[in-house]
C-alpha cells in the first residue's frame, strides 16, 4: 500500500539517493501541480515527504506545503527533518543527515565520519558510484566497517546510541526494510508526472507512470524478487533503480548491490556480537552467519 | 547437461515464410569469420566459465547452410582447439542444425555431413503436406527491400524440400522434424502428420506458435482436429513406431508451486552470438527477432559477457513470471513459453511477464491428449497388450522452440 508521497519542488531539488540529479536548470513545480499533490495525498492517506532546492522558495509554496503534515528534506545549510550533506564535517549535533558519497571519497572521509558519529542521531551514507563496487573493494570495505563499528560499540555501551545506516540498521530489523518505492511511496516531479521514485525521473523522465494502474506493478513486490524475497539482508535498500541499470530488471539486483549489502550486514552481525558481549541488546533481533556474500551464488540452495 | 550455444551465422534465408518469428530477416548481416573466430577463442579460454559436461554447437539463421563454408571453417577450427586446448568438450560436442532442408543435396552440405557425421545433428523443417507446407514457407521475393529485408512471395517450397528427405532419413534415420502450427494451419493438422509419417519420418516435434496469432474458435478447431489424429494414429498403429508431440502422458496436470517452479525455457543458460559479435541469452533476444522491443544483448566478444545481465535469467522461475490464472490451473503442466516472446509481448522491458496468447490452445491439446490417452489404453486393455507397450514405448523428445 502506498504510504508516502515524494514531491520534487524543484528540477534542482537536491538528490538524496544513489542517483545524481543531473538538472542543473531551476524549475519549480507548478502551484497548480503542488496544491494538486497534496490533495492526493491526503486523499490517500500518504505522508508527503517534499525535496528543496538550495533557494527560497515563493511565500505561496510554502503556505500550500505548511497546509499539511509533512517531512522536509533539504540541501545543507538549510534548516528540515533530513538534512543533504555536501561534506560529512557539516553533520551537525543531534543531526539526521544523508552524506551521498563515491565510493573513493567514503574510505578518505574515514575519520571524518568517525567524528560525526560522535554526534549525529543518524547519518545515512548513500554511495553513488555503488555499481562500480568490485570483489577487489570487499577486504578494505569490511575493515573501514569494523573500524567504524568499534567506535560505535563504545558509544553504545556508553548509552549513546547515534546510528549509521550501514552498521546499525540491519541489528534493529528483524524484517526487510527496503526503498520500496512504487510500492509503499511514489514520487511527484515539478513536471507534474509521478514516477516510481526520483532517480527514474532523472534518467527516464518519458517512463512516468499512473499511481494507480503501474504496469507490471507486481515486479515491484518483494514477493517477485527471487533472490531479495529469501534473502536477510534487511537493511539493504534493494534500489530499483540500481537494479535496472545493472540487471536492466527492477526485480534483479546486481552483484554490487548484494556484495555491498552482504558485506554490511556481517559487519553489522559482528558489531551486535561485541555490544552483545557487554550487555544485553536487541534480543529479538538474530543475523545468522552465513557463507557467501552474493545470494546468487547459492540460489540454487534456496 | 549440454551447453547450447549458437551462431546466428547469416539472417538471409531463401524462405520467408509467414509464421516466422525472425521478423527482421535480411540480406546484410552475415557473420564474418574473423567474428566466428574471436568468439570461439573467447569461449574456449574460458574454460572455467564454461563447466556443462558437454555442448551442442548450434548454427541457425535464416537458413544456416547458405553459410556452409564458413560454418565449415567454424566447426574445423572448433575441433582443432577444443583438441589442442584438452578442452573437456572435445570428447562431448555436437553440431547441430535447424534446416529448410533446399540446399541439403549441395555437394558442399554433402561434404559437411561426411567430415562431421558422427558428431552431427540436422532437422530439416517440412510442415506437412504440401498444400499445409506451402501456405507459410514460401520463398521470398526476389529482391529485399530497401532495408534489405525480406518479404514473401506466392511461391511454396515444398516440393524443394521433400526431395530431400529421403536422402536425409537415410543419413539420419532417427531424425525427427519440427512442425508449427498457426491459425490457418489448424484445418491441416491431422492430414500433415500423417503425411510425415507416411515420408518415414518416425518423430514429429510440433507445437503451436506462441504469438498472440489465435483467432476466435481455433482452440475447438485445434482440438477437433488433434481428436481426428488421435483417431488416426490409434486406429492405424502407427503409435508403435511414430511418435507426435502432441501427445504426452506428463501434460495437463496441475502443477505444485515449490516442486514444480522450475522455469520453462533455457534461455540464459545457452548462448548466441550474431554477425556484429553481440551475444545474447539465446537467438530469440537478437533484433532480427523481436517486434516491438529493443535487442537484449548481453555482451559482445570484445569486452565478454556481463554476467549481471544474466542474474534475471538464472533465477527466473515459474511463479515469479506466471499470472494467477497459470498459478492456479489444474492443467498447468505442459503448458510452454517462449523468454523471448514474453520478452517481446510484455507490458514493460521484462522477461518476468509470461505471456498467455497459447493458454486456450493449451487446454484444447490437453483435452484431445486426454482423449488420446484414455482410447489408446482401452484399445491396448483390450488387446492384451498394454504391457507390451509400455516397456517399449517410443519417448518424445521434450522441444519448446
Amino acid at each position: 500500500m502506498m504510504q508516502y508521497l515524494v514531491i520534487l519542488l524543484d528540477d534542482t531539488s537536491v538528490a538524496y539517493c544513489h542517483c545524481d540529479n543531473p538538472h542543473r536548470e531551476r524549475r519549480l513545480i507548478g502551484l497548480d501541480d503542488l496544491r494538486a499533490g497534496i490533495l492526493y495525498a491526503m486523499k490517500h492517506n500518504q505522508m508527503l515527504q517534499f525535496v528543496y532546492p538550495d533557494y527560497e522558495l515563493p511565500q505561496e509554496y510554502l503556505d500550500a506545503i505548511d497546509s499539511i503534515d509533512h517531512h522536509d528534506i533539504v540541501p545543507f545549510p538549510m534548516q528540515g527533518d533530513v538534512a543533504v550533506l555536501n561534506t560529512v564535517a557539516d553533520a551537525a549535533e543531534g543531526a539526521v543527515c544523508v552524506l551521498r558519497t563515491s565510493l573513493k571519497e567514503l574510505f578518505a572521509a574515514e575519520a571524518a565520519v568517525a567524528d560525526a558519529l560522535r554526534r549525529v542521531q543518524r547519518l545515512n551514507v548513500v554511495i553513488t558510484d555503488l555499481d562500480t563496487f568490485t570483489d577487489d573493494h570487499l577486504a578494505a570495505y569490511t575493515s573501514l566497517l569494523d573500524r567504524w563499528a568499534a567506535l560505535l560499540k563504545e558509544e553504545y555501551l556508553a548509552g549513546r546510541t547515534p546510528q549509521l545506516n550501514l552498521l546499525t540498521d540491519r541489528m534493529m530489523l528483524s524484517a526487510p526494510n527496503h526503498c520500496n518505492a512504487g510500492v509503499e511511496n511514489i514520487t511527484l516531479a515539478p513536471n507534474g508526472r509521478f514516477y516510481l521514485c526520483p532517480a527514474f525521473y532523472y534518467t527516464h523522465p518519458e517512463d512516468s507512470v499512473d499511481p494507480a494502474d503501474i504496469p507490471n506493478a507486481q515486479l515491484l513486490r518483494l514477493d517477485h524478487a527471487p533472490l531479495c524475497r529469501r534473502c536477510d539482508a534487511f537493511h539493504c535498500r534493494r534500489c530499483l533503480w540500481l537494479n535496472q541499470r545493472t540487471t536492466l530488471e527492477v526485480n534483479t539486483p546486481g552483484r554490487q548491490q548484494c556484495i555491498v549489502a552482504h558485506t554490511e550486514r556481517n559487519a553489522s552481525r559482528r558489531l551486535l556480537a561485541a555490544i552483545r558481549s557487554k550487555a544485553s541488546f536487541m534480543p529479538e533481533v538474530d543475523i545468522n552467519q552465513i557463507d557467501y556474500i552474493d545470494p546468487f551464488d547459492v540460489k540454487n540452495e534456496f | 547437461m549440454a551447453k547450447n550455444i549458437t551462431f546466428i551465422v547469416t539472417k538471409d534465408c531463401q524462405l520467408a515464410c509467414k509464421y516466422c518469428y525472425l521478423v527482421g530477416k535480411n540480406v546484410k548481416e552475415r557473420m564474418s569469420w574473423d567474428t566466428a573466430k574471436a568468439f570461439i577463442d573467447y569461449v574456449l579460454a574460458r574454460e572455467d566459465d564454461f563447466r556443462e559436461e558437454s555442448v551442442v554447437w548450434d548454427f541457425i539463421g535464416g537458413e544456416p547452410f547458405l553459410e556452409i563454408e564458413l560454418i565449415d571453417r567454424i566447426c574445423d577450427y572448433l575441433k582443432l582447439r577444443m583438441f589442442e586446448l584438452n578442452h573437456h568438450w572435445f570428447n562431448s560436442y555436437r553440431f547441430s542444425f535447424s534446416t529448410n532442408g533446399i540446399n541439403y543435396h549441395t555437394p558442399e552440405v554433402q561434404r559437411f555431413i561426411e567430415k562431421n557425421r558422427n558428431h552431427l545433428s540436422i532437422g530439416i523443417t517440412i510442415d506437412g503436406t504440401e498444400r499445409k507446407h506451402d501456405l507459410n514457407r514460401v520463398w521470398k521475393q526476389a529482391t529485399p527491400d530497401e532495408n534489405g529485408i525480406i518479404h514473401p512471395s506466392d511461391r511454396g517450397s515444398y516440393r524443394d524440400v521433400v526431395r530431400n528427405i529421403p536422402l536425409w532419413l537415410k543419413q539420419f534415420p532417427d531424425a525427427g522434424t519440427k512442425v508449427t502450427i498457426s491459425s490457418p494451419d489448424i484445418p491441416y493438422i491431422r492430414e500433415s502428420v500423417m503425411h510425415l509419417y507416411s515420408l518415414g519420418i518416425h518423430q514429429v516435434n510440433i507445437n503451436a506458435v506462441f504469438e498472440d496469432v489465435w483467432q476466435e474458435g481455433d482452440d475447438l478447431r485445434f482440438e477437433e482436429q488433434l481428436m481426428l489424429l488421435a483417431d488416426e494414429i490409434i486406429d492405424g498403429g502407427w503409435y508403435q513406431d511414430y511418435a507426435c508431440s502432441f501427445f504426452s502422458e506428463h501434460i495437463g496436470k496441475p502443477l505444485d508451486p515449490v516442486r514444480d517452479n522450475q522455469n520453462w525455457c533455457g534461455a540464459g543458460r545457452m548462448l548466441s552470438v550474431d554477425a556484429a559479435g553481440n551475444l545474447y541469452p539465446c537467438t530469440r533476444f537478437a533484433q532480427y527477432s523481436l517486434r516491438s522491443k529493443k535487442a537484449l544483448v548481453i555482451g559482445n566478444i570484445r569486452d565478454g559477457i556481463d554476467q549481471n545481465l544474466l542474474r534475471p535469467f538464472l533465477t527466473l522461475d515459474r511463479t515469479t513470471q506466471s499470472p494467477q490464472k497459470c498459478l492456479e490451473c489444474d492443467v498447468a503442466s505442459g503448458c510452454a513459453w517462449c523468454q523471448g516472446e514474453n520478452y517481446d509481448a510484455a507490458q514493460t522491458a521484462t522477461v518476468y511477464q509470461r505471456s498467455t496468447a497459447i493458454c486456450l490452445m493449451h487446454k484444447a491439446r490437453v483435452r484431445a491428449n486426454n482423449y488420446y490417452w484414455n482410447r489408446l489404453y482401452r484399445k491396448l486393455e483390450l488387446e492384451g497388450r498394454r504391457e507390451e507397450y509400455e516397456r517399449n514405448k517410443r519417448s518424445i523428445a521434450h522441444q519448446t522452440c
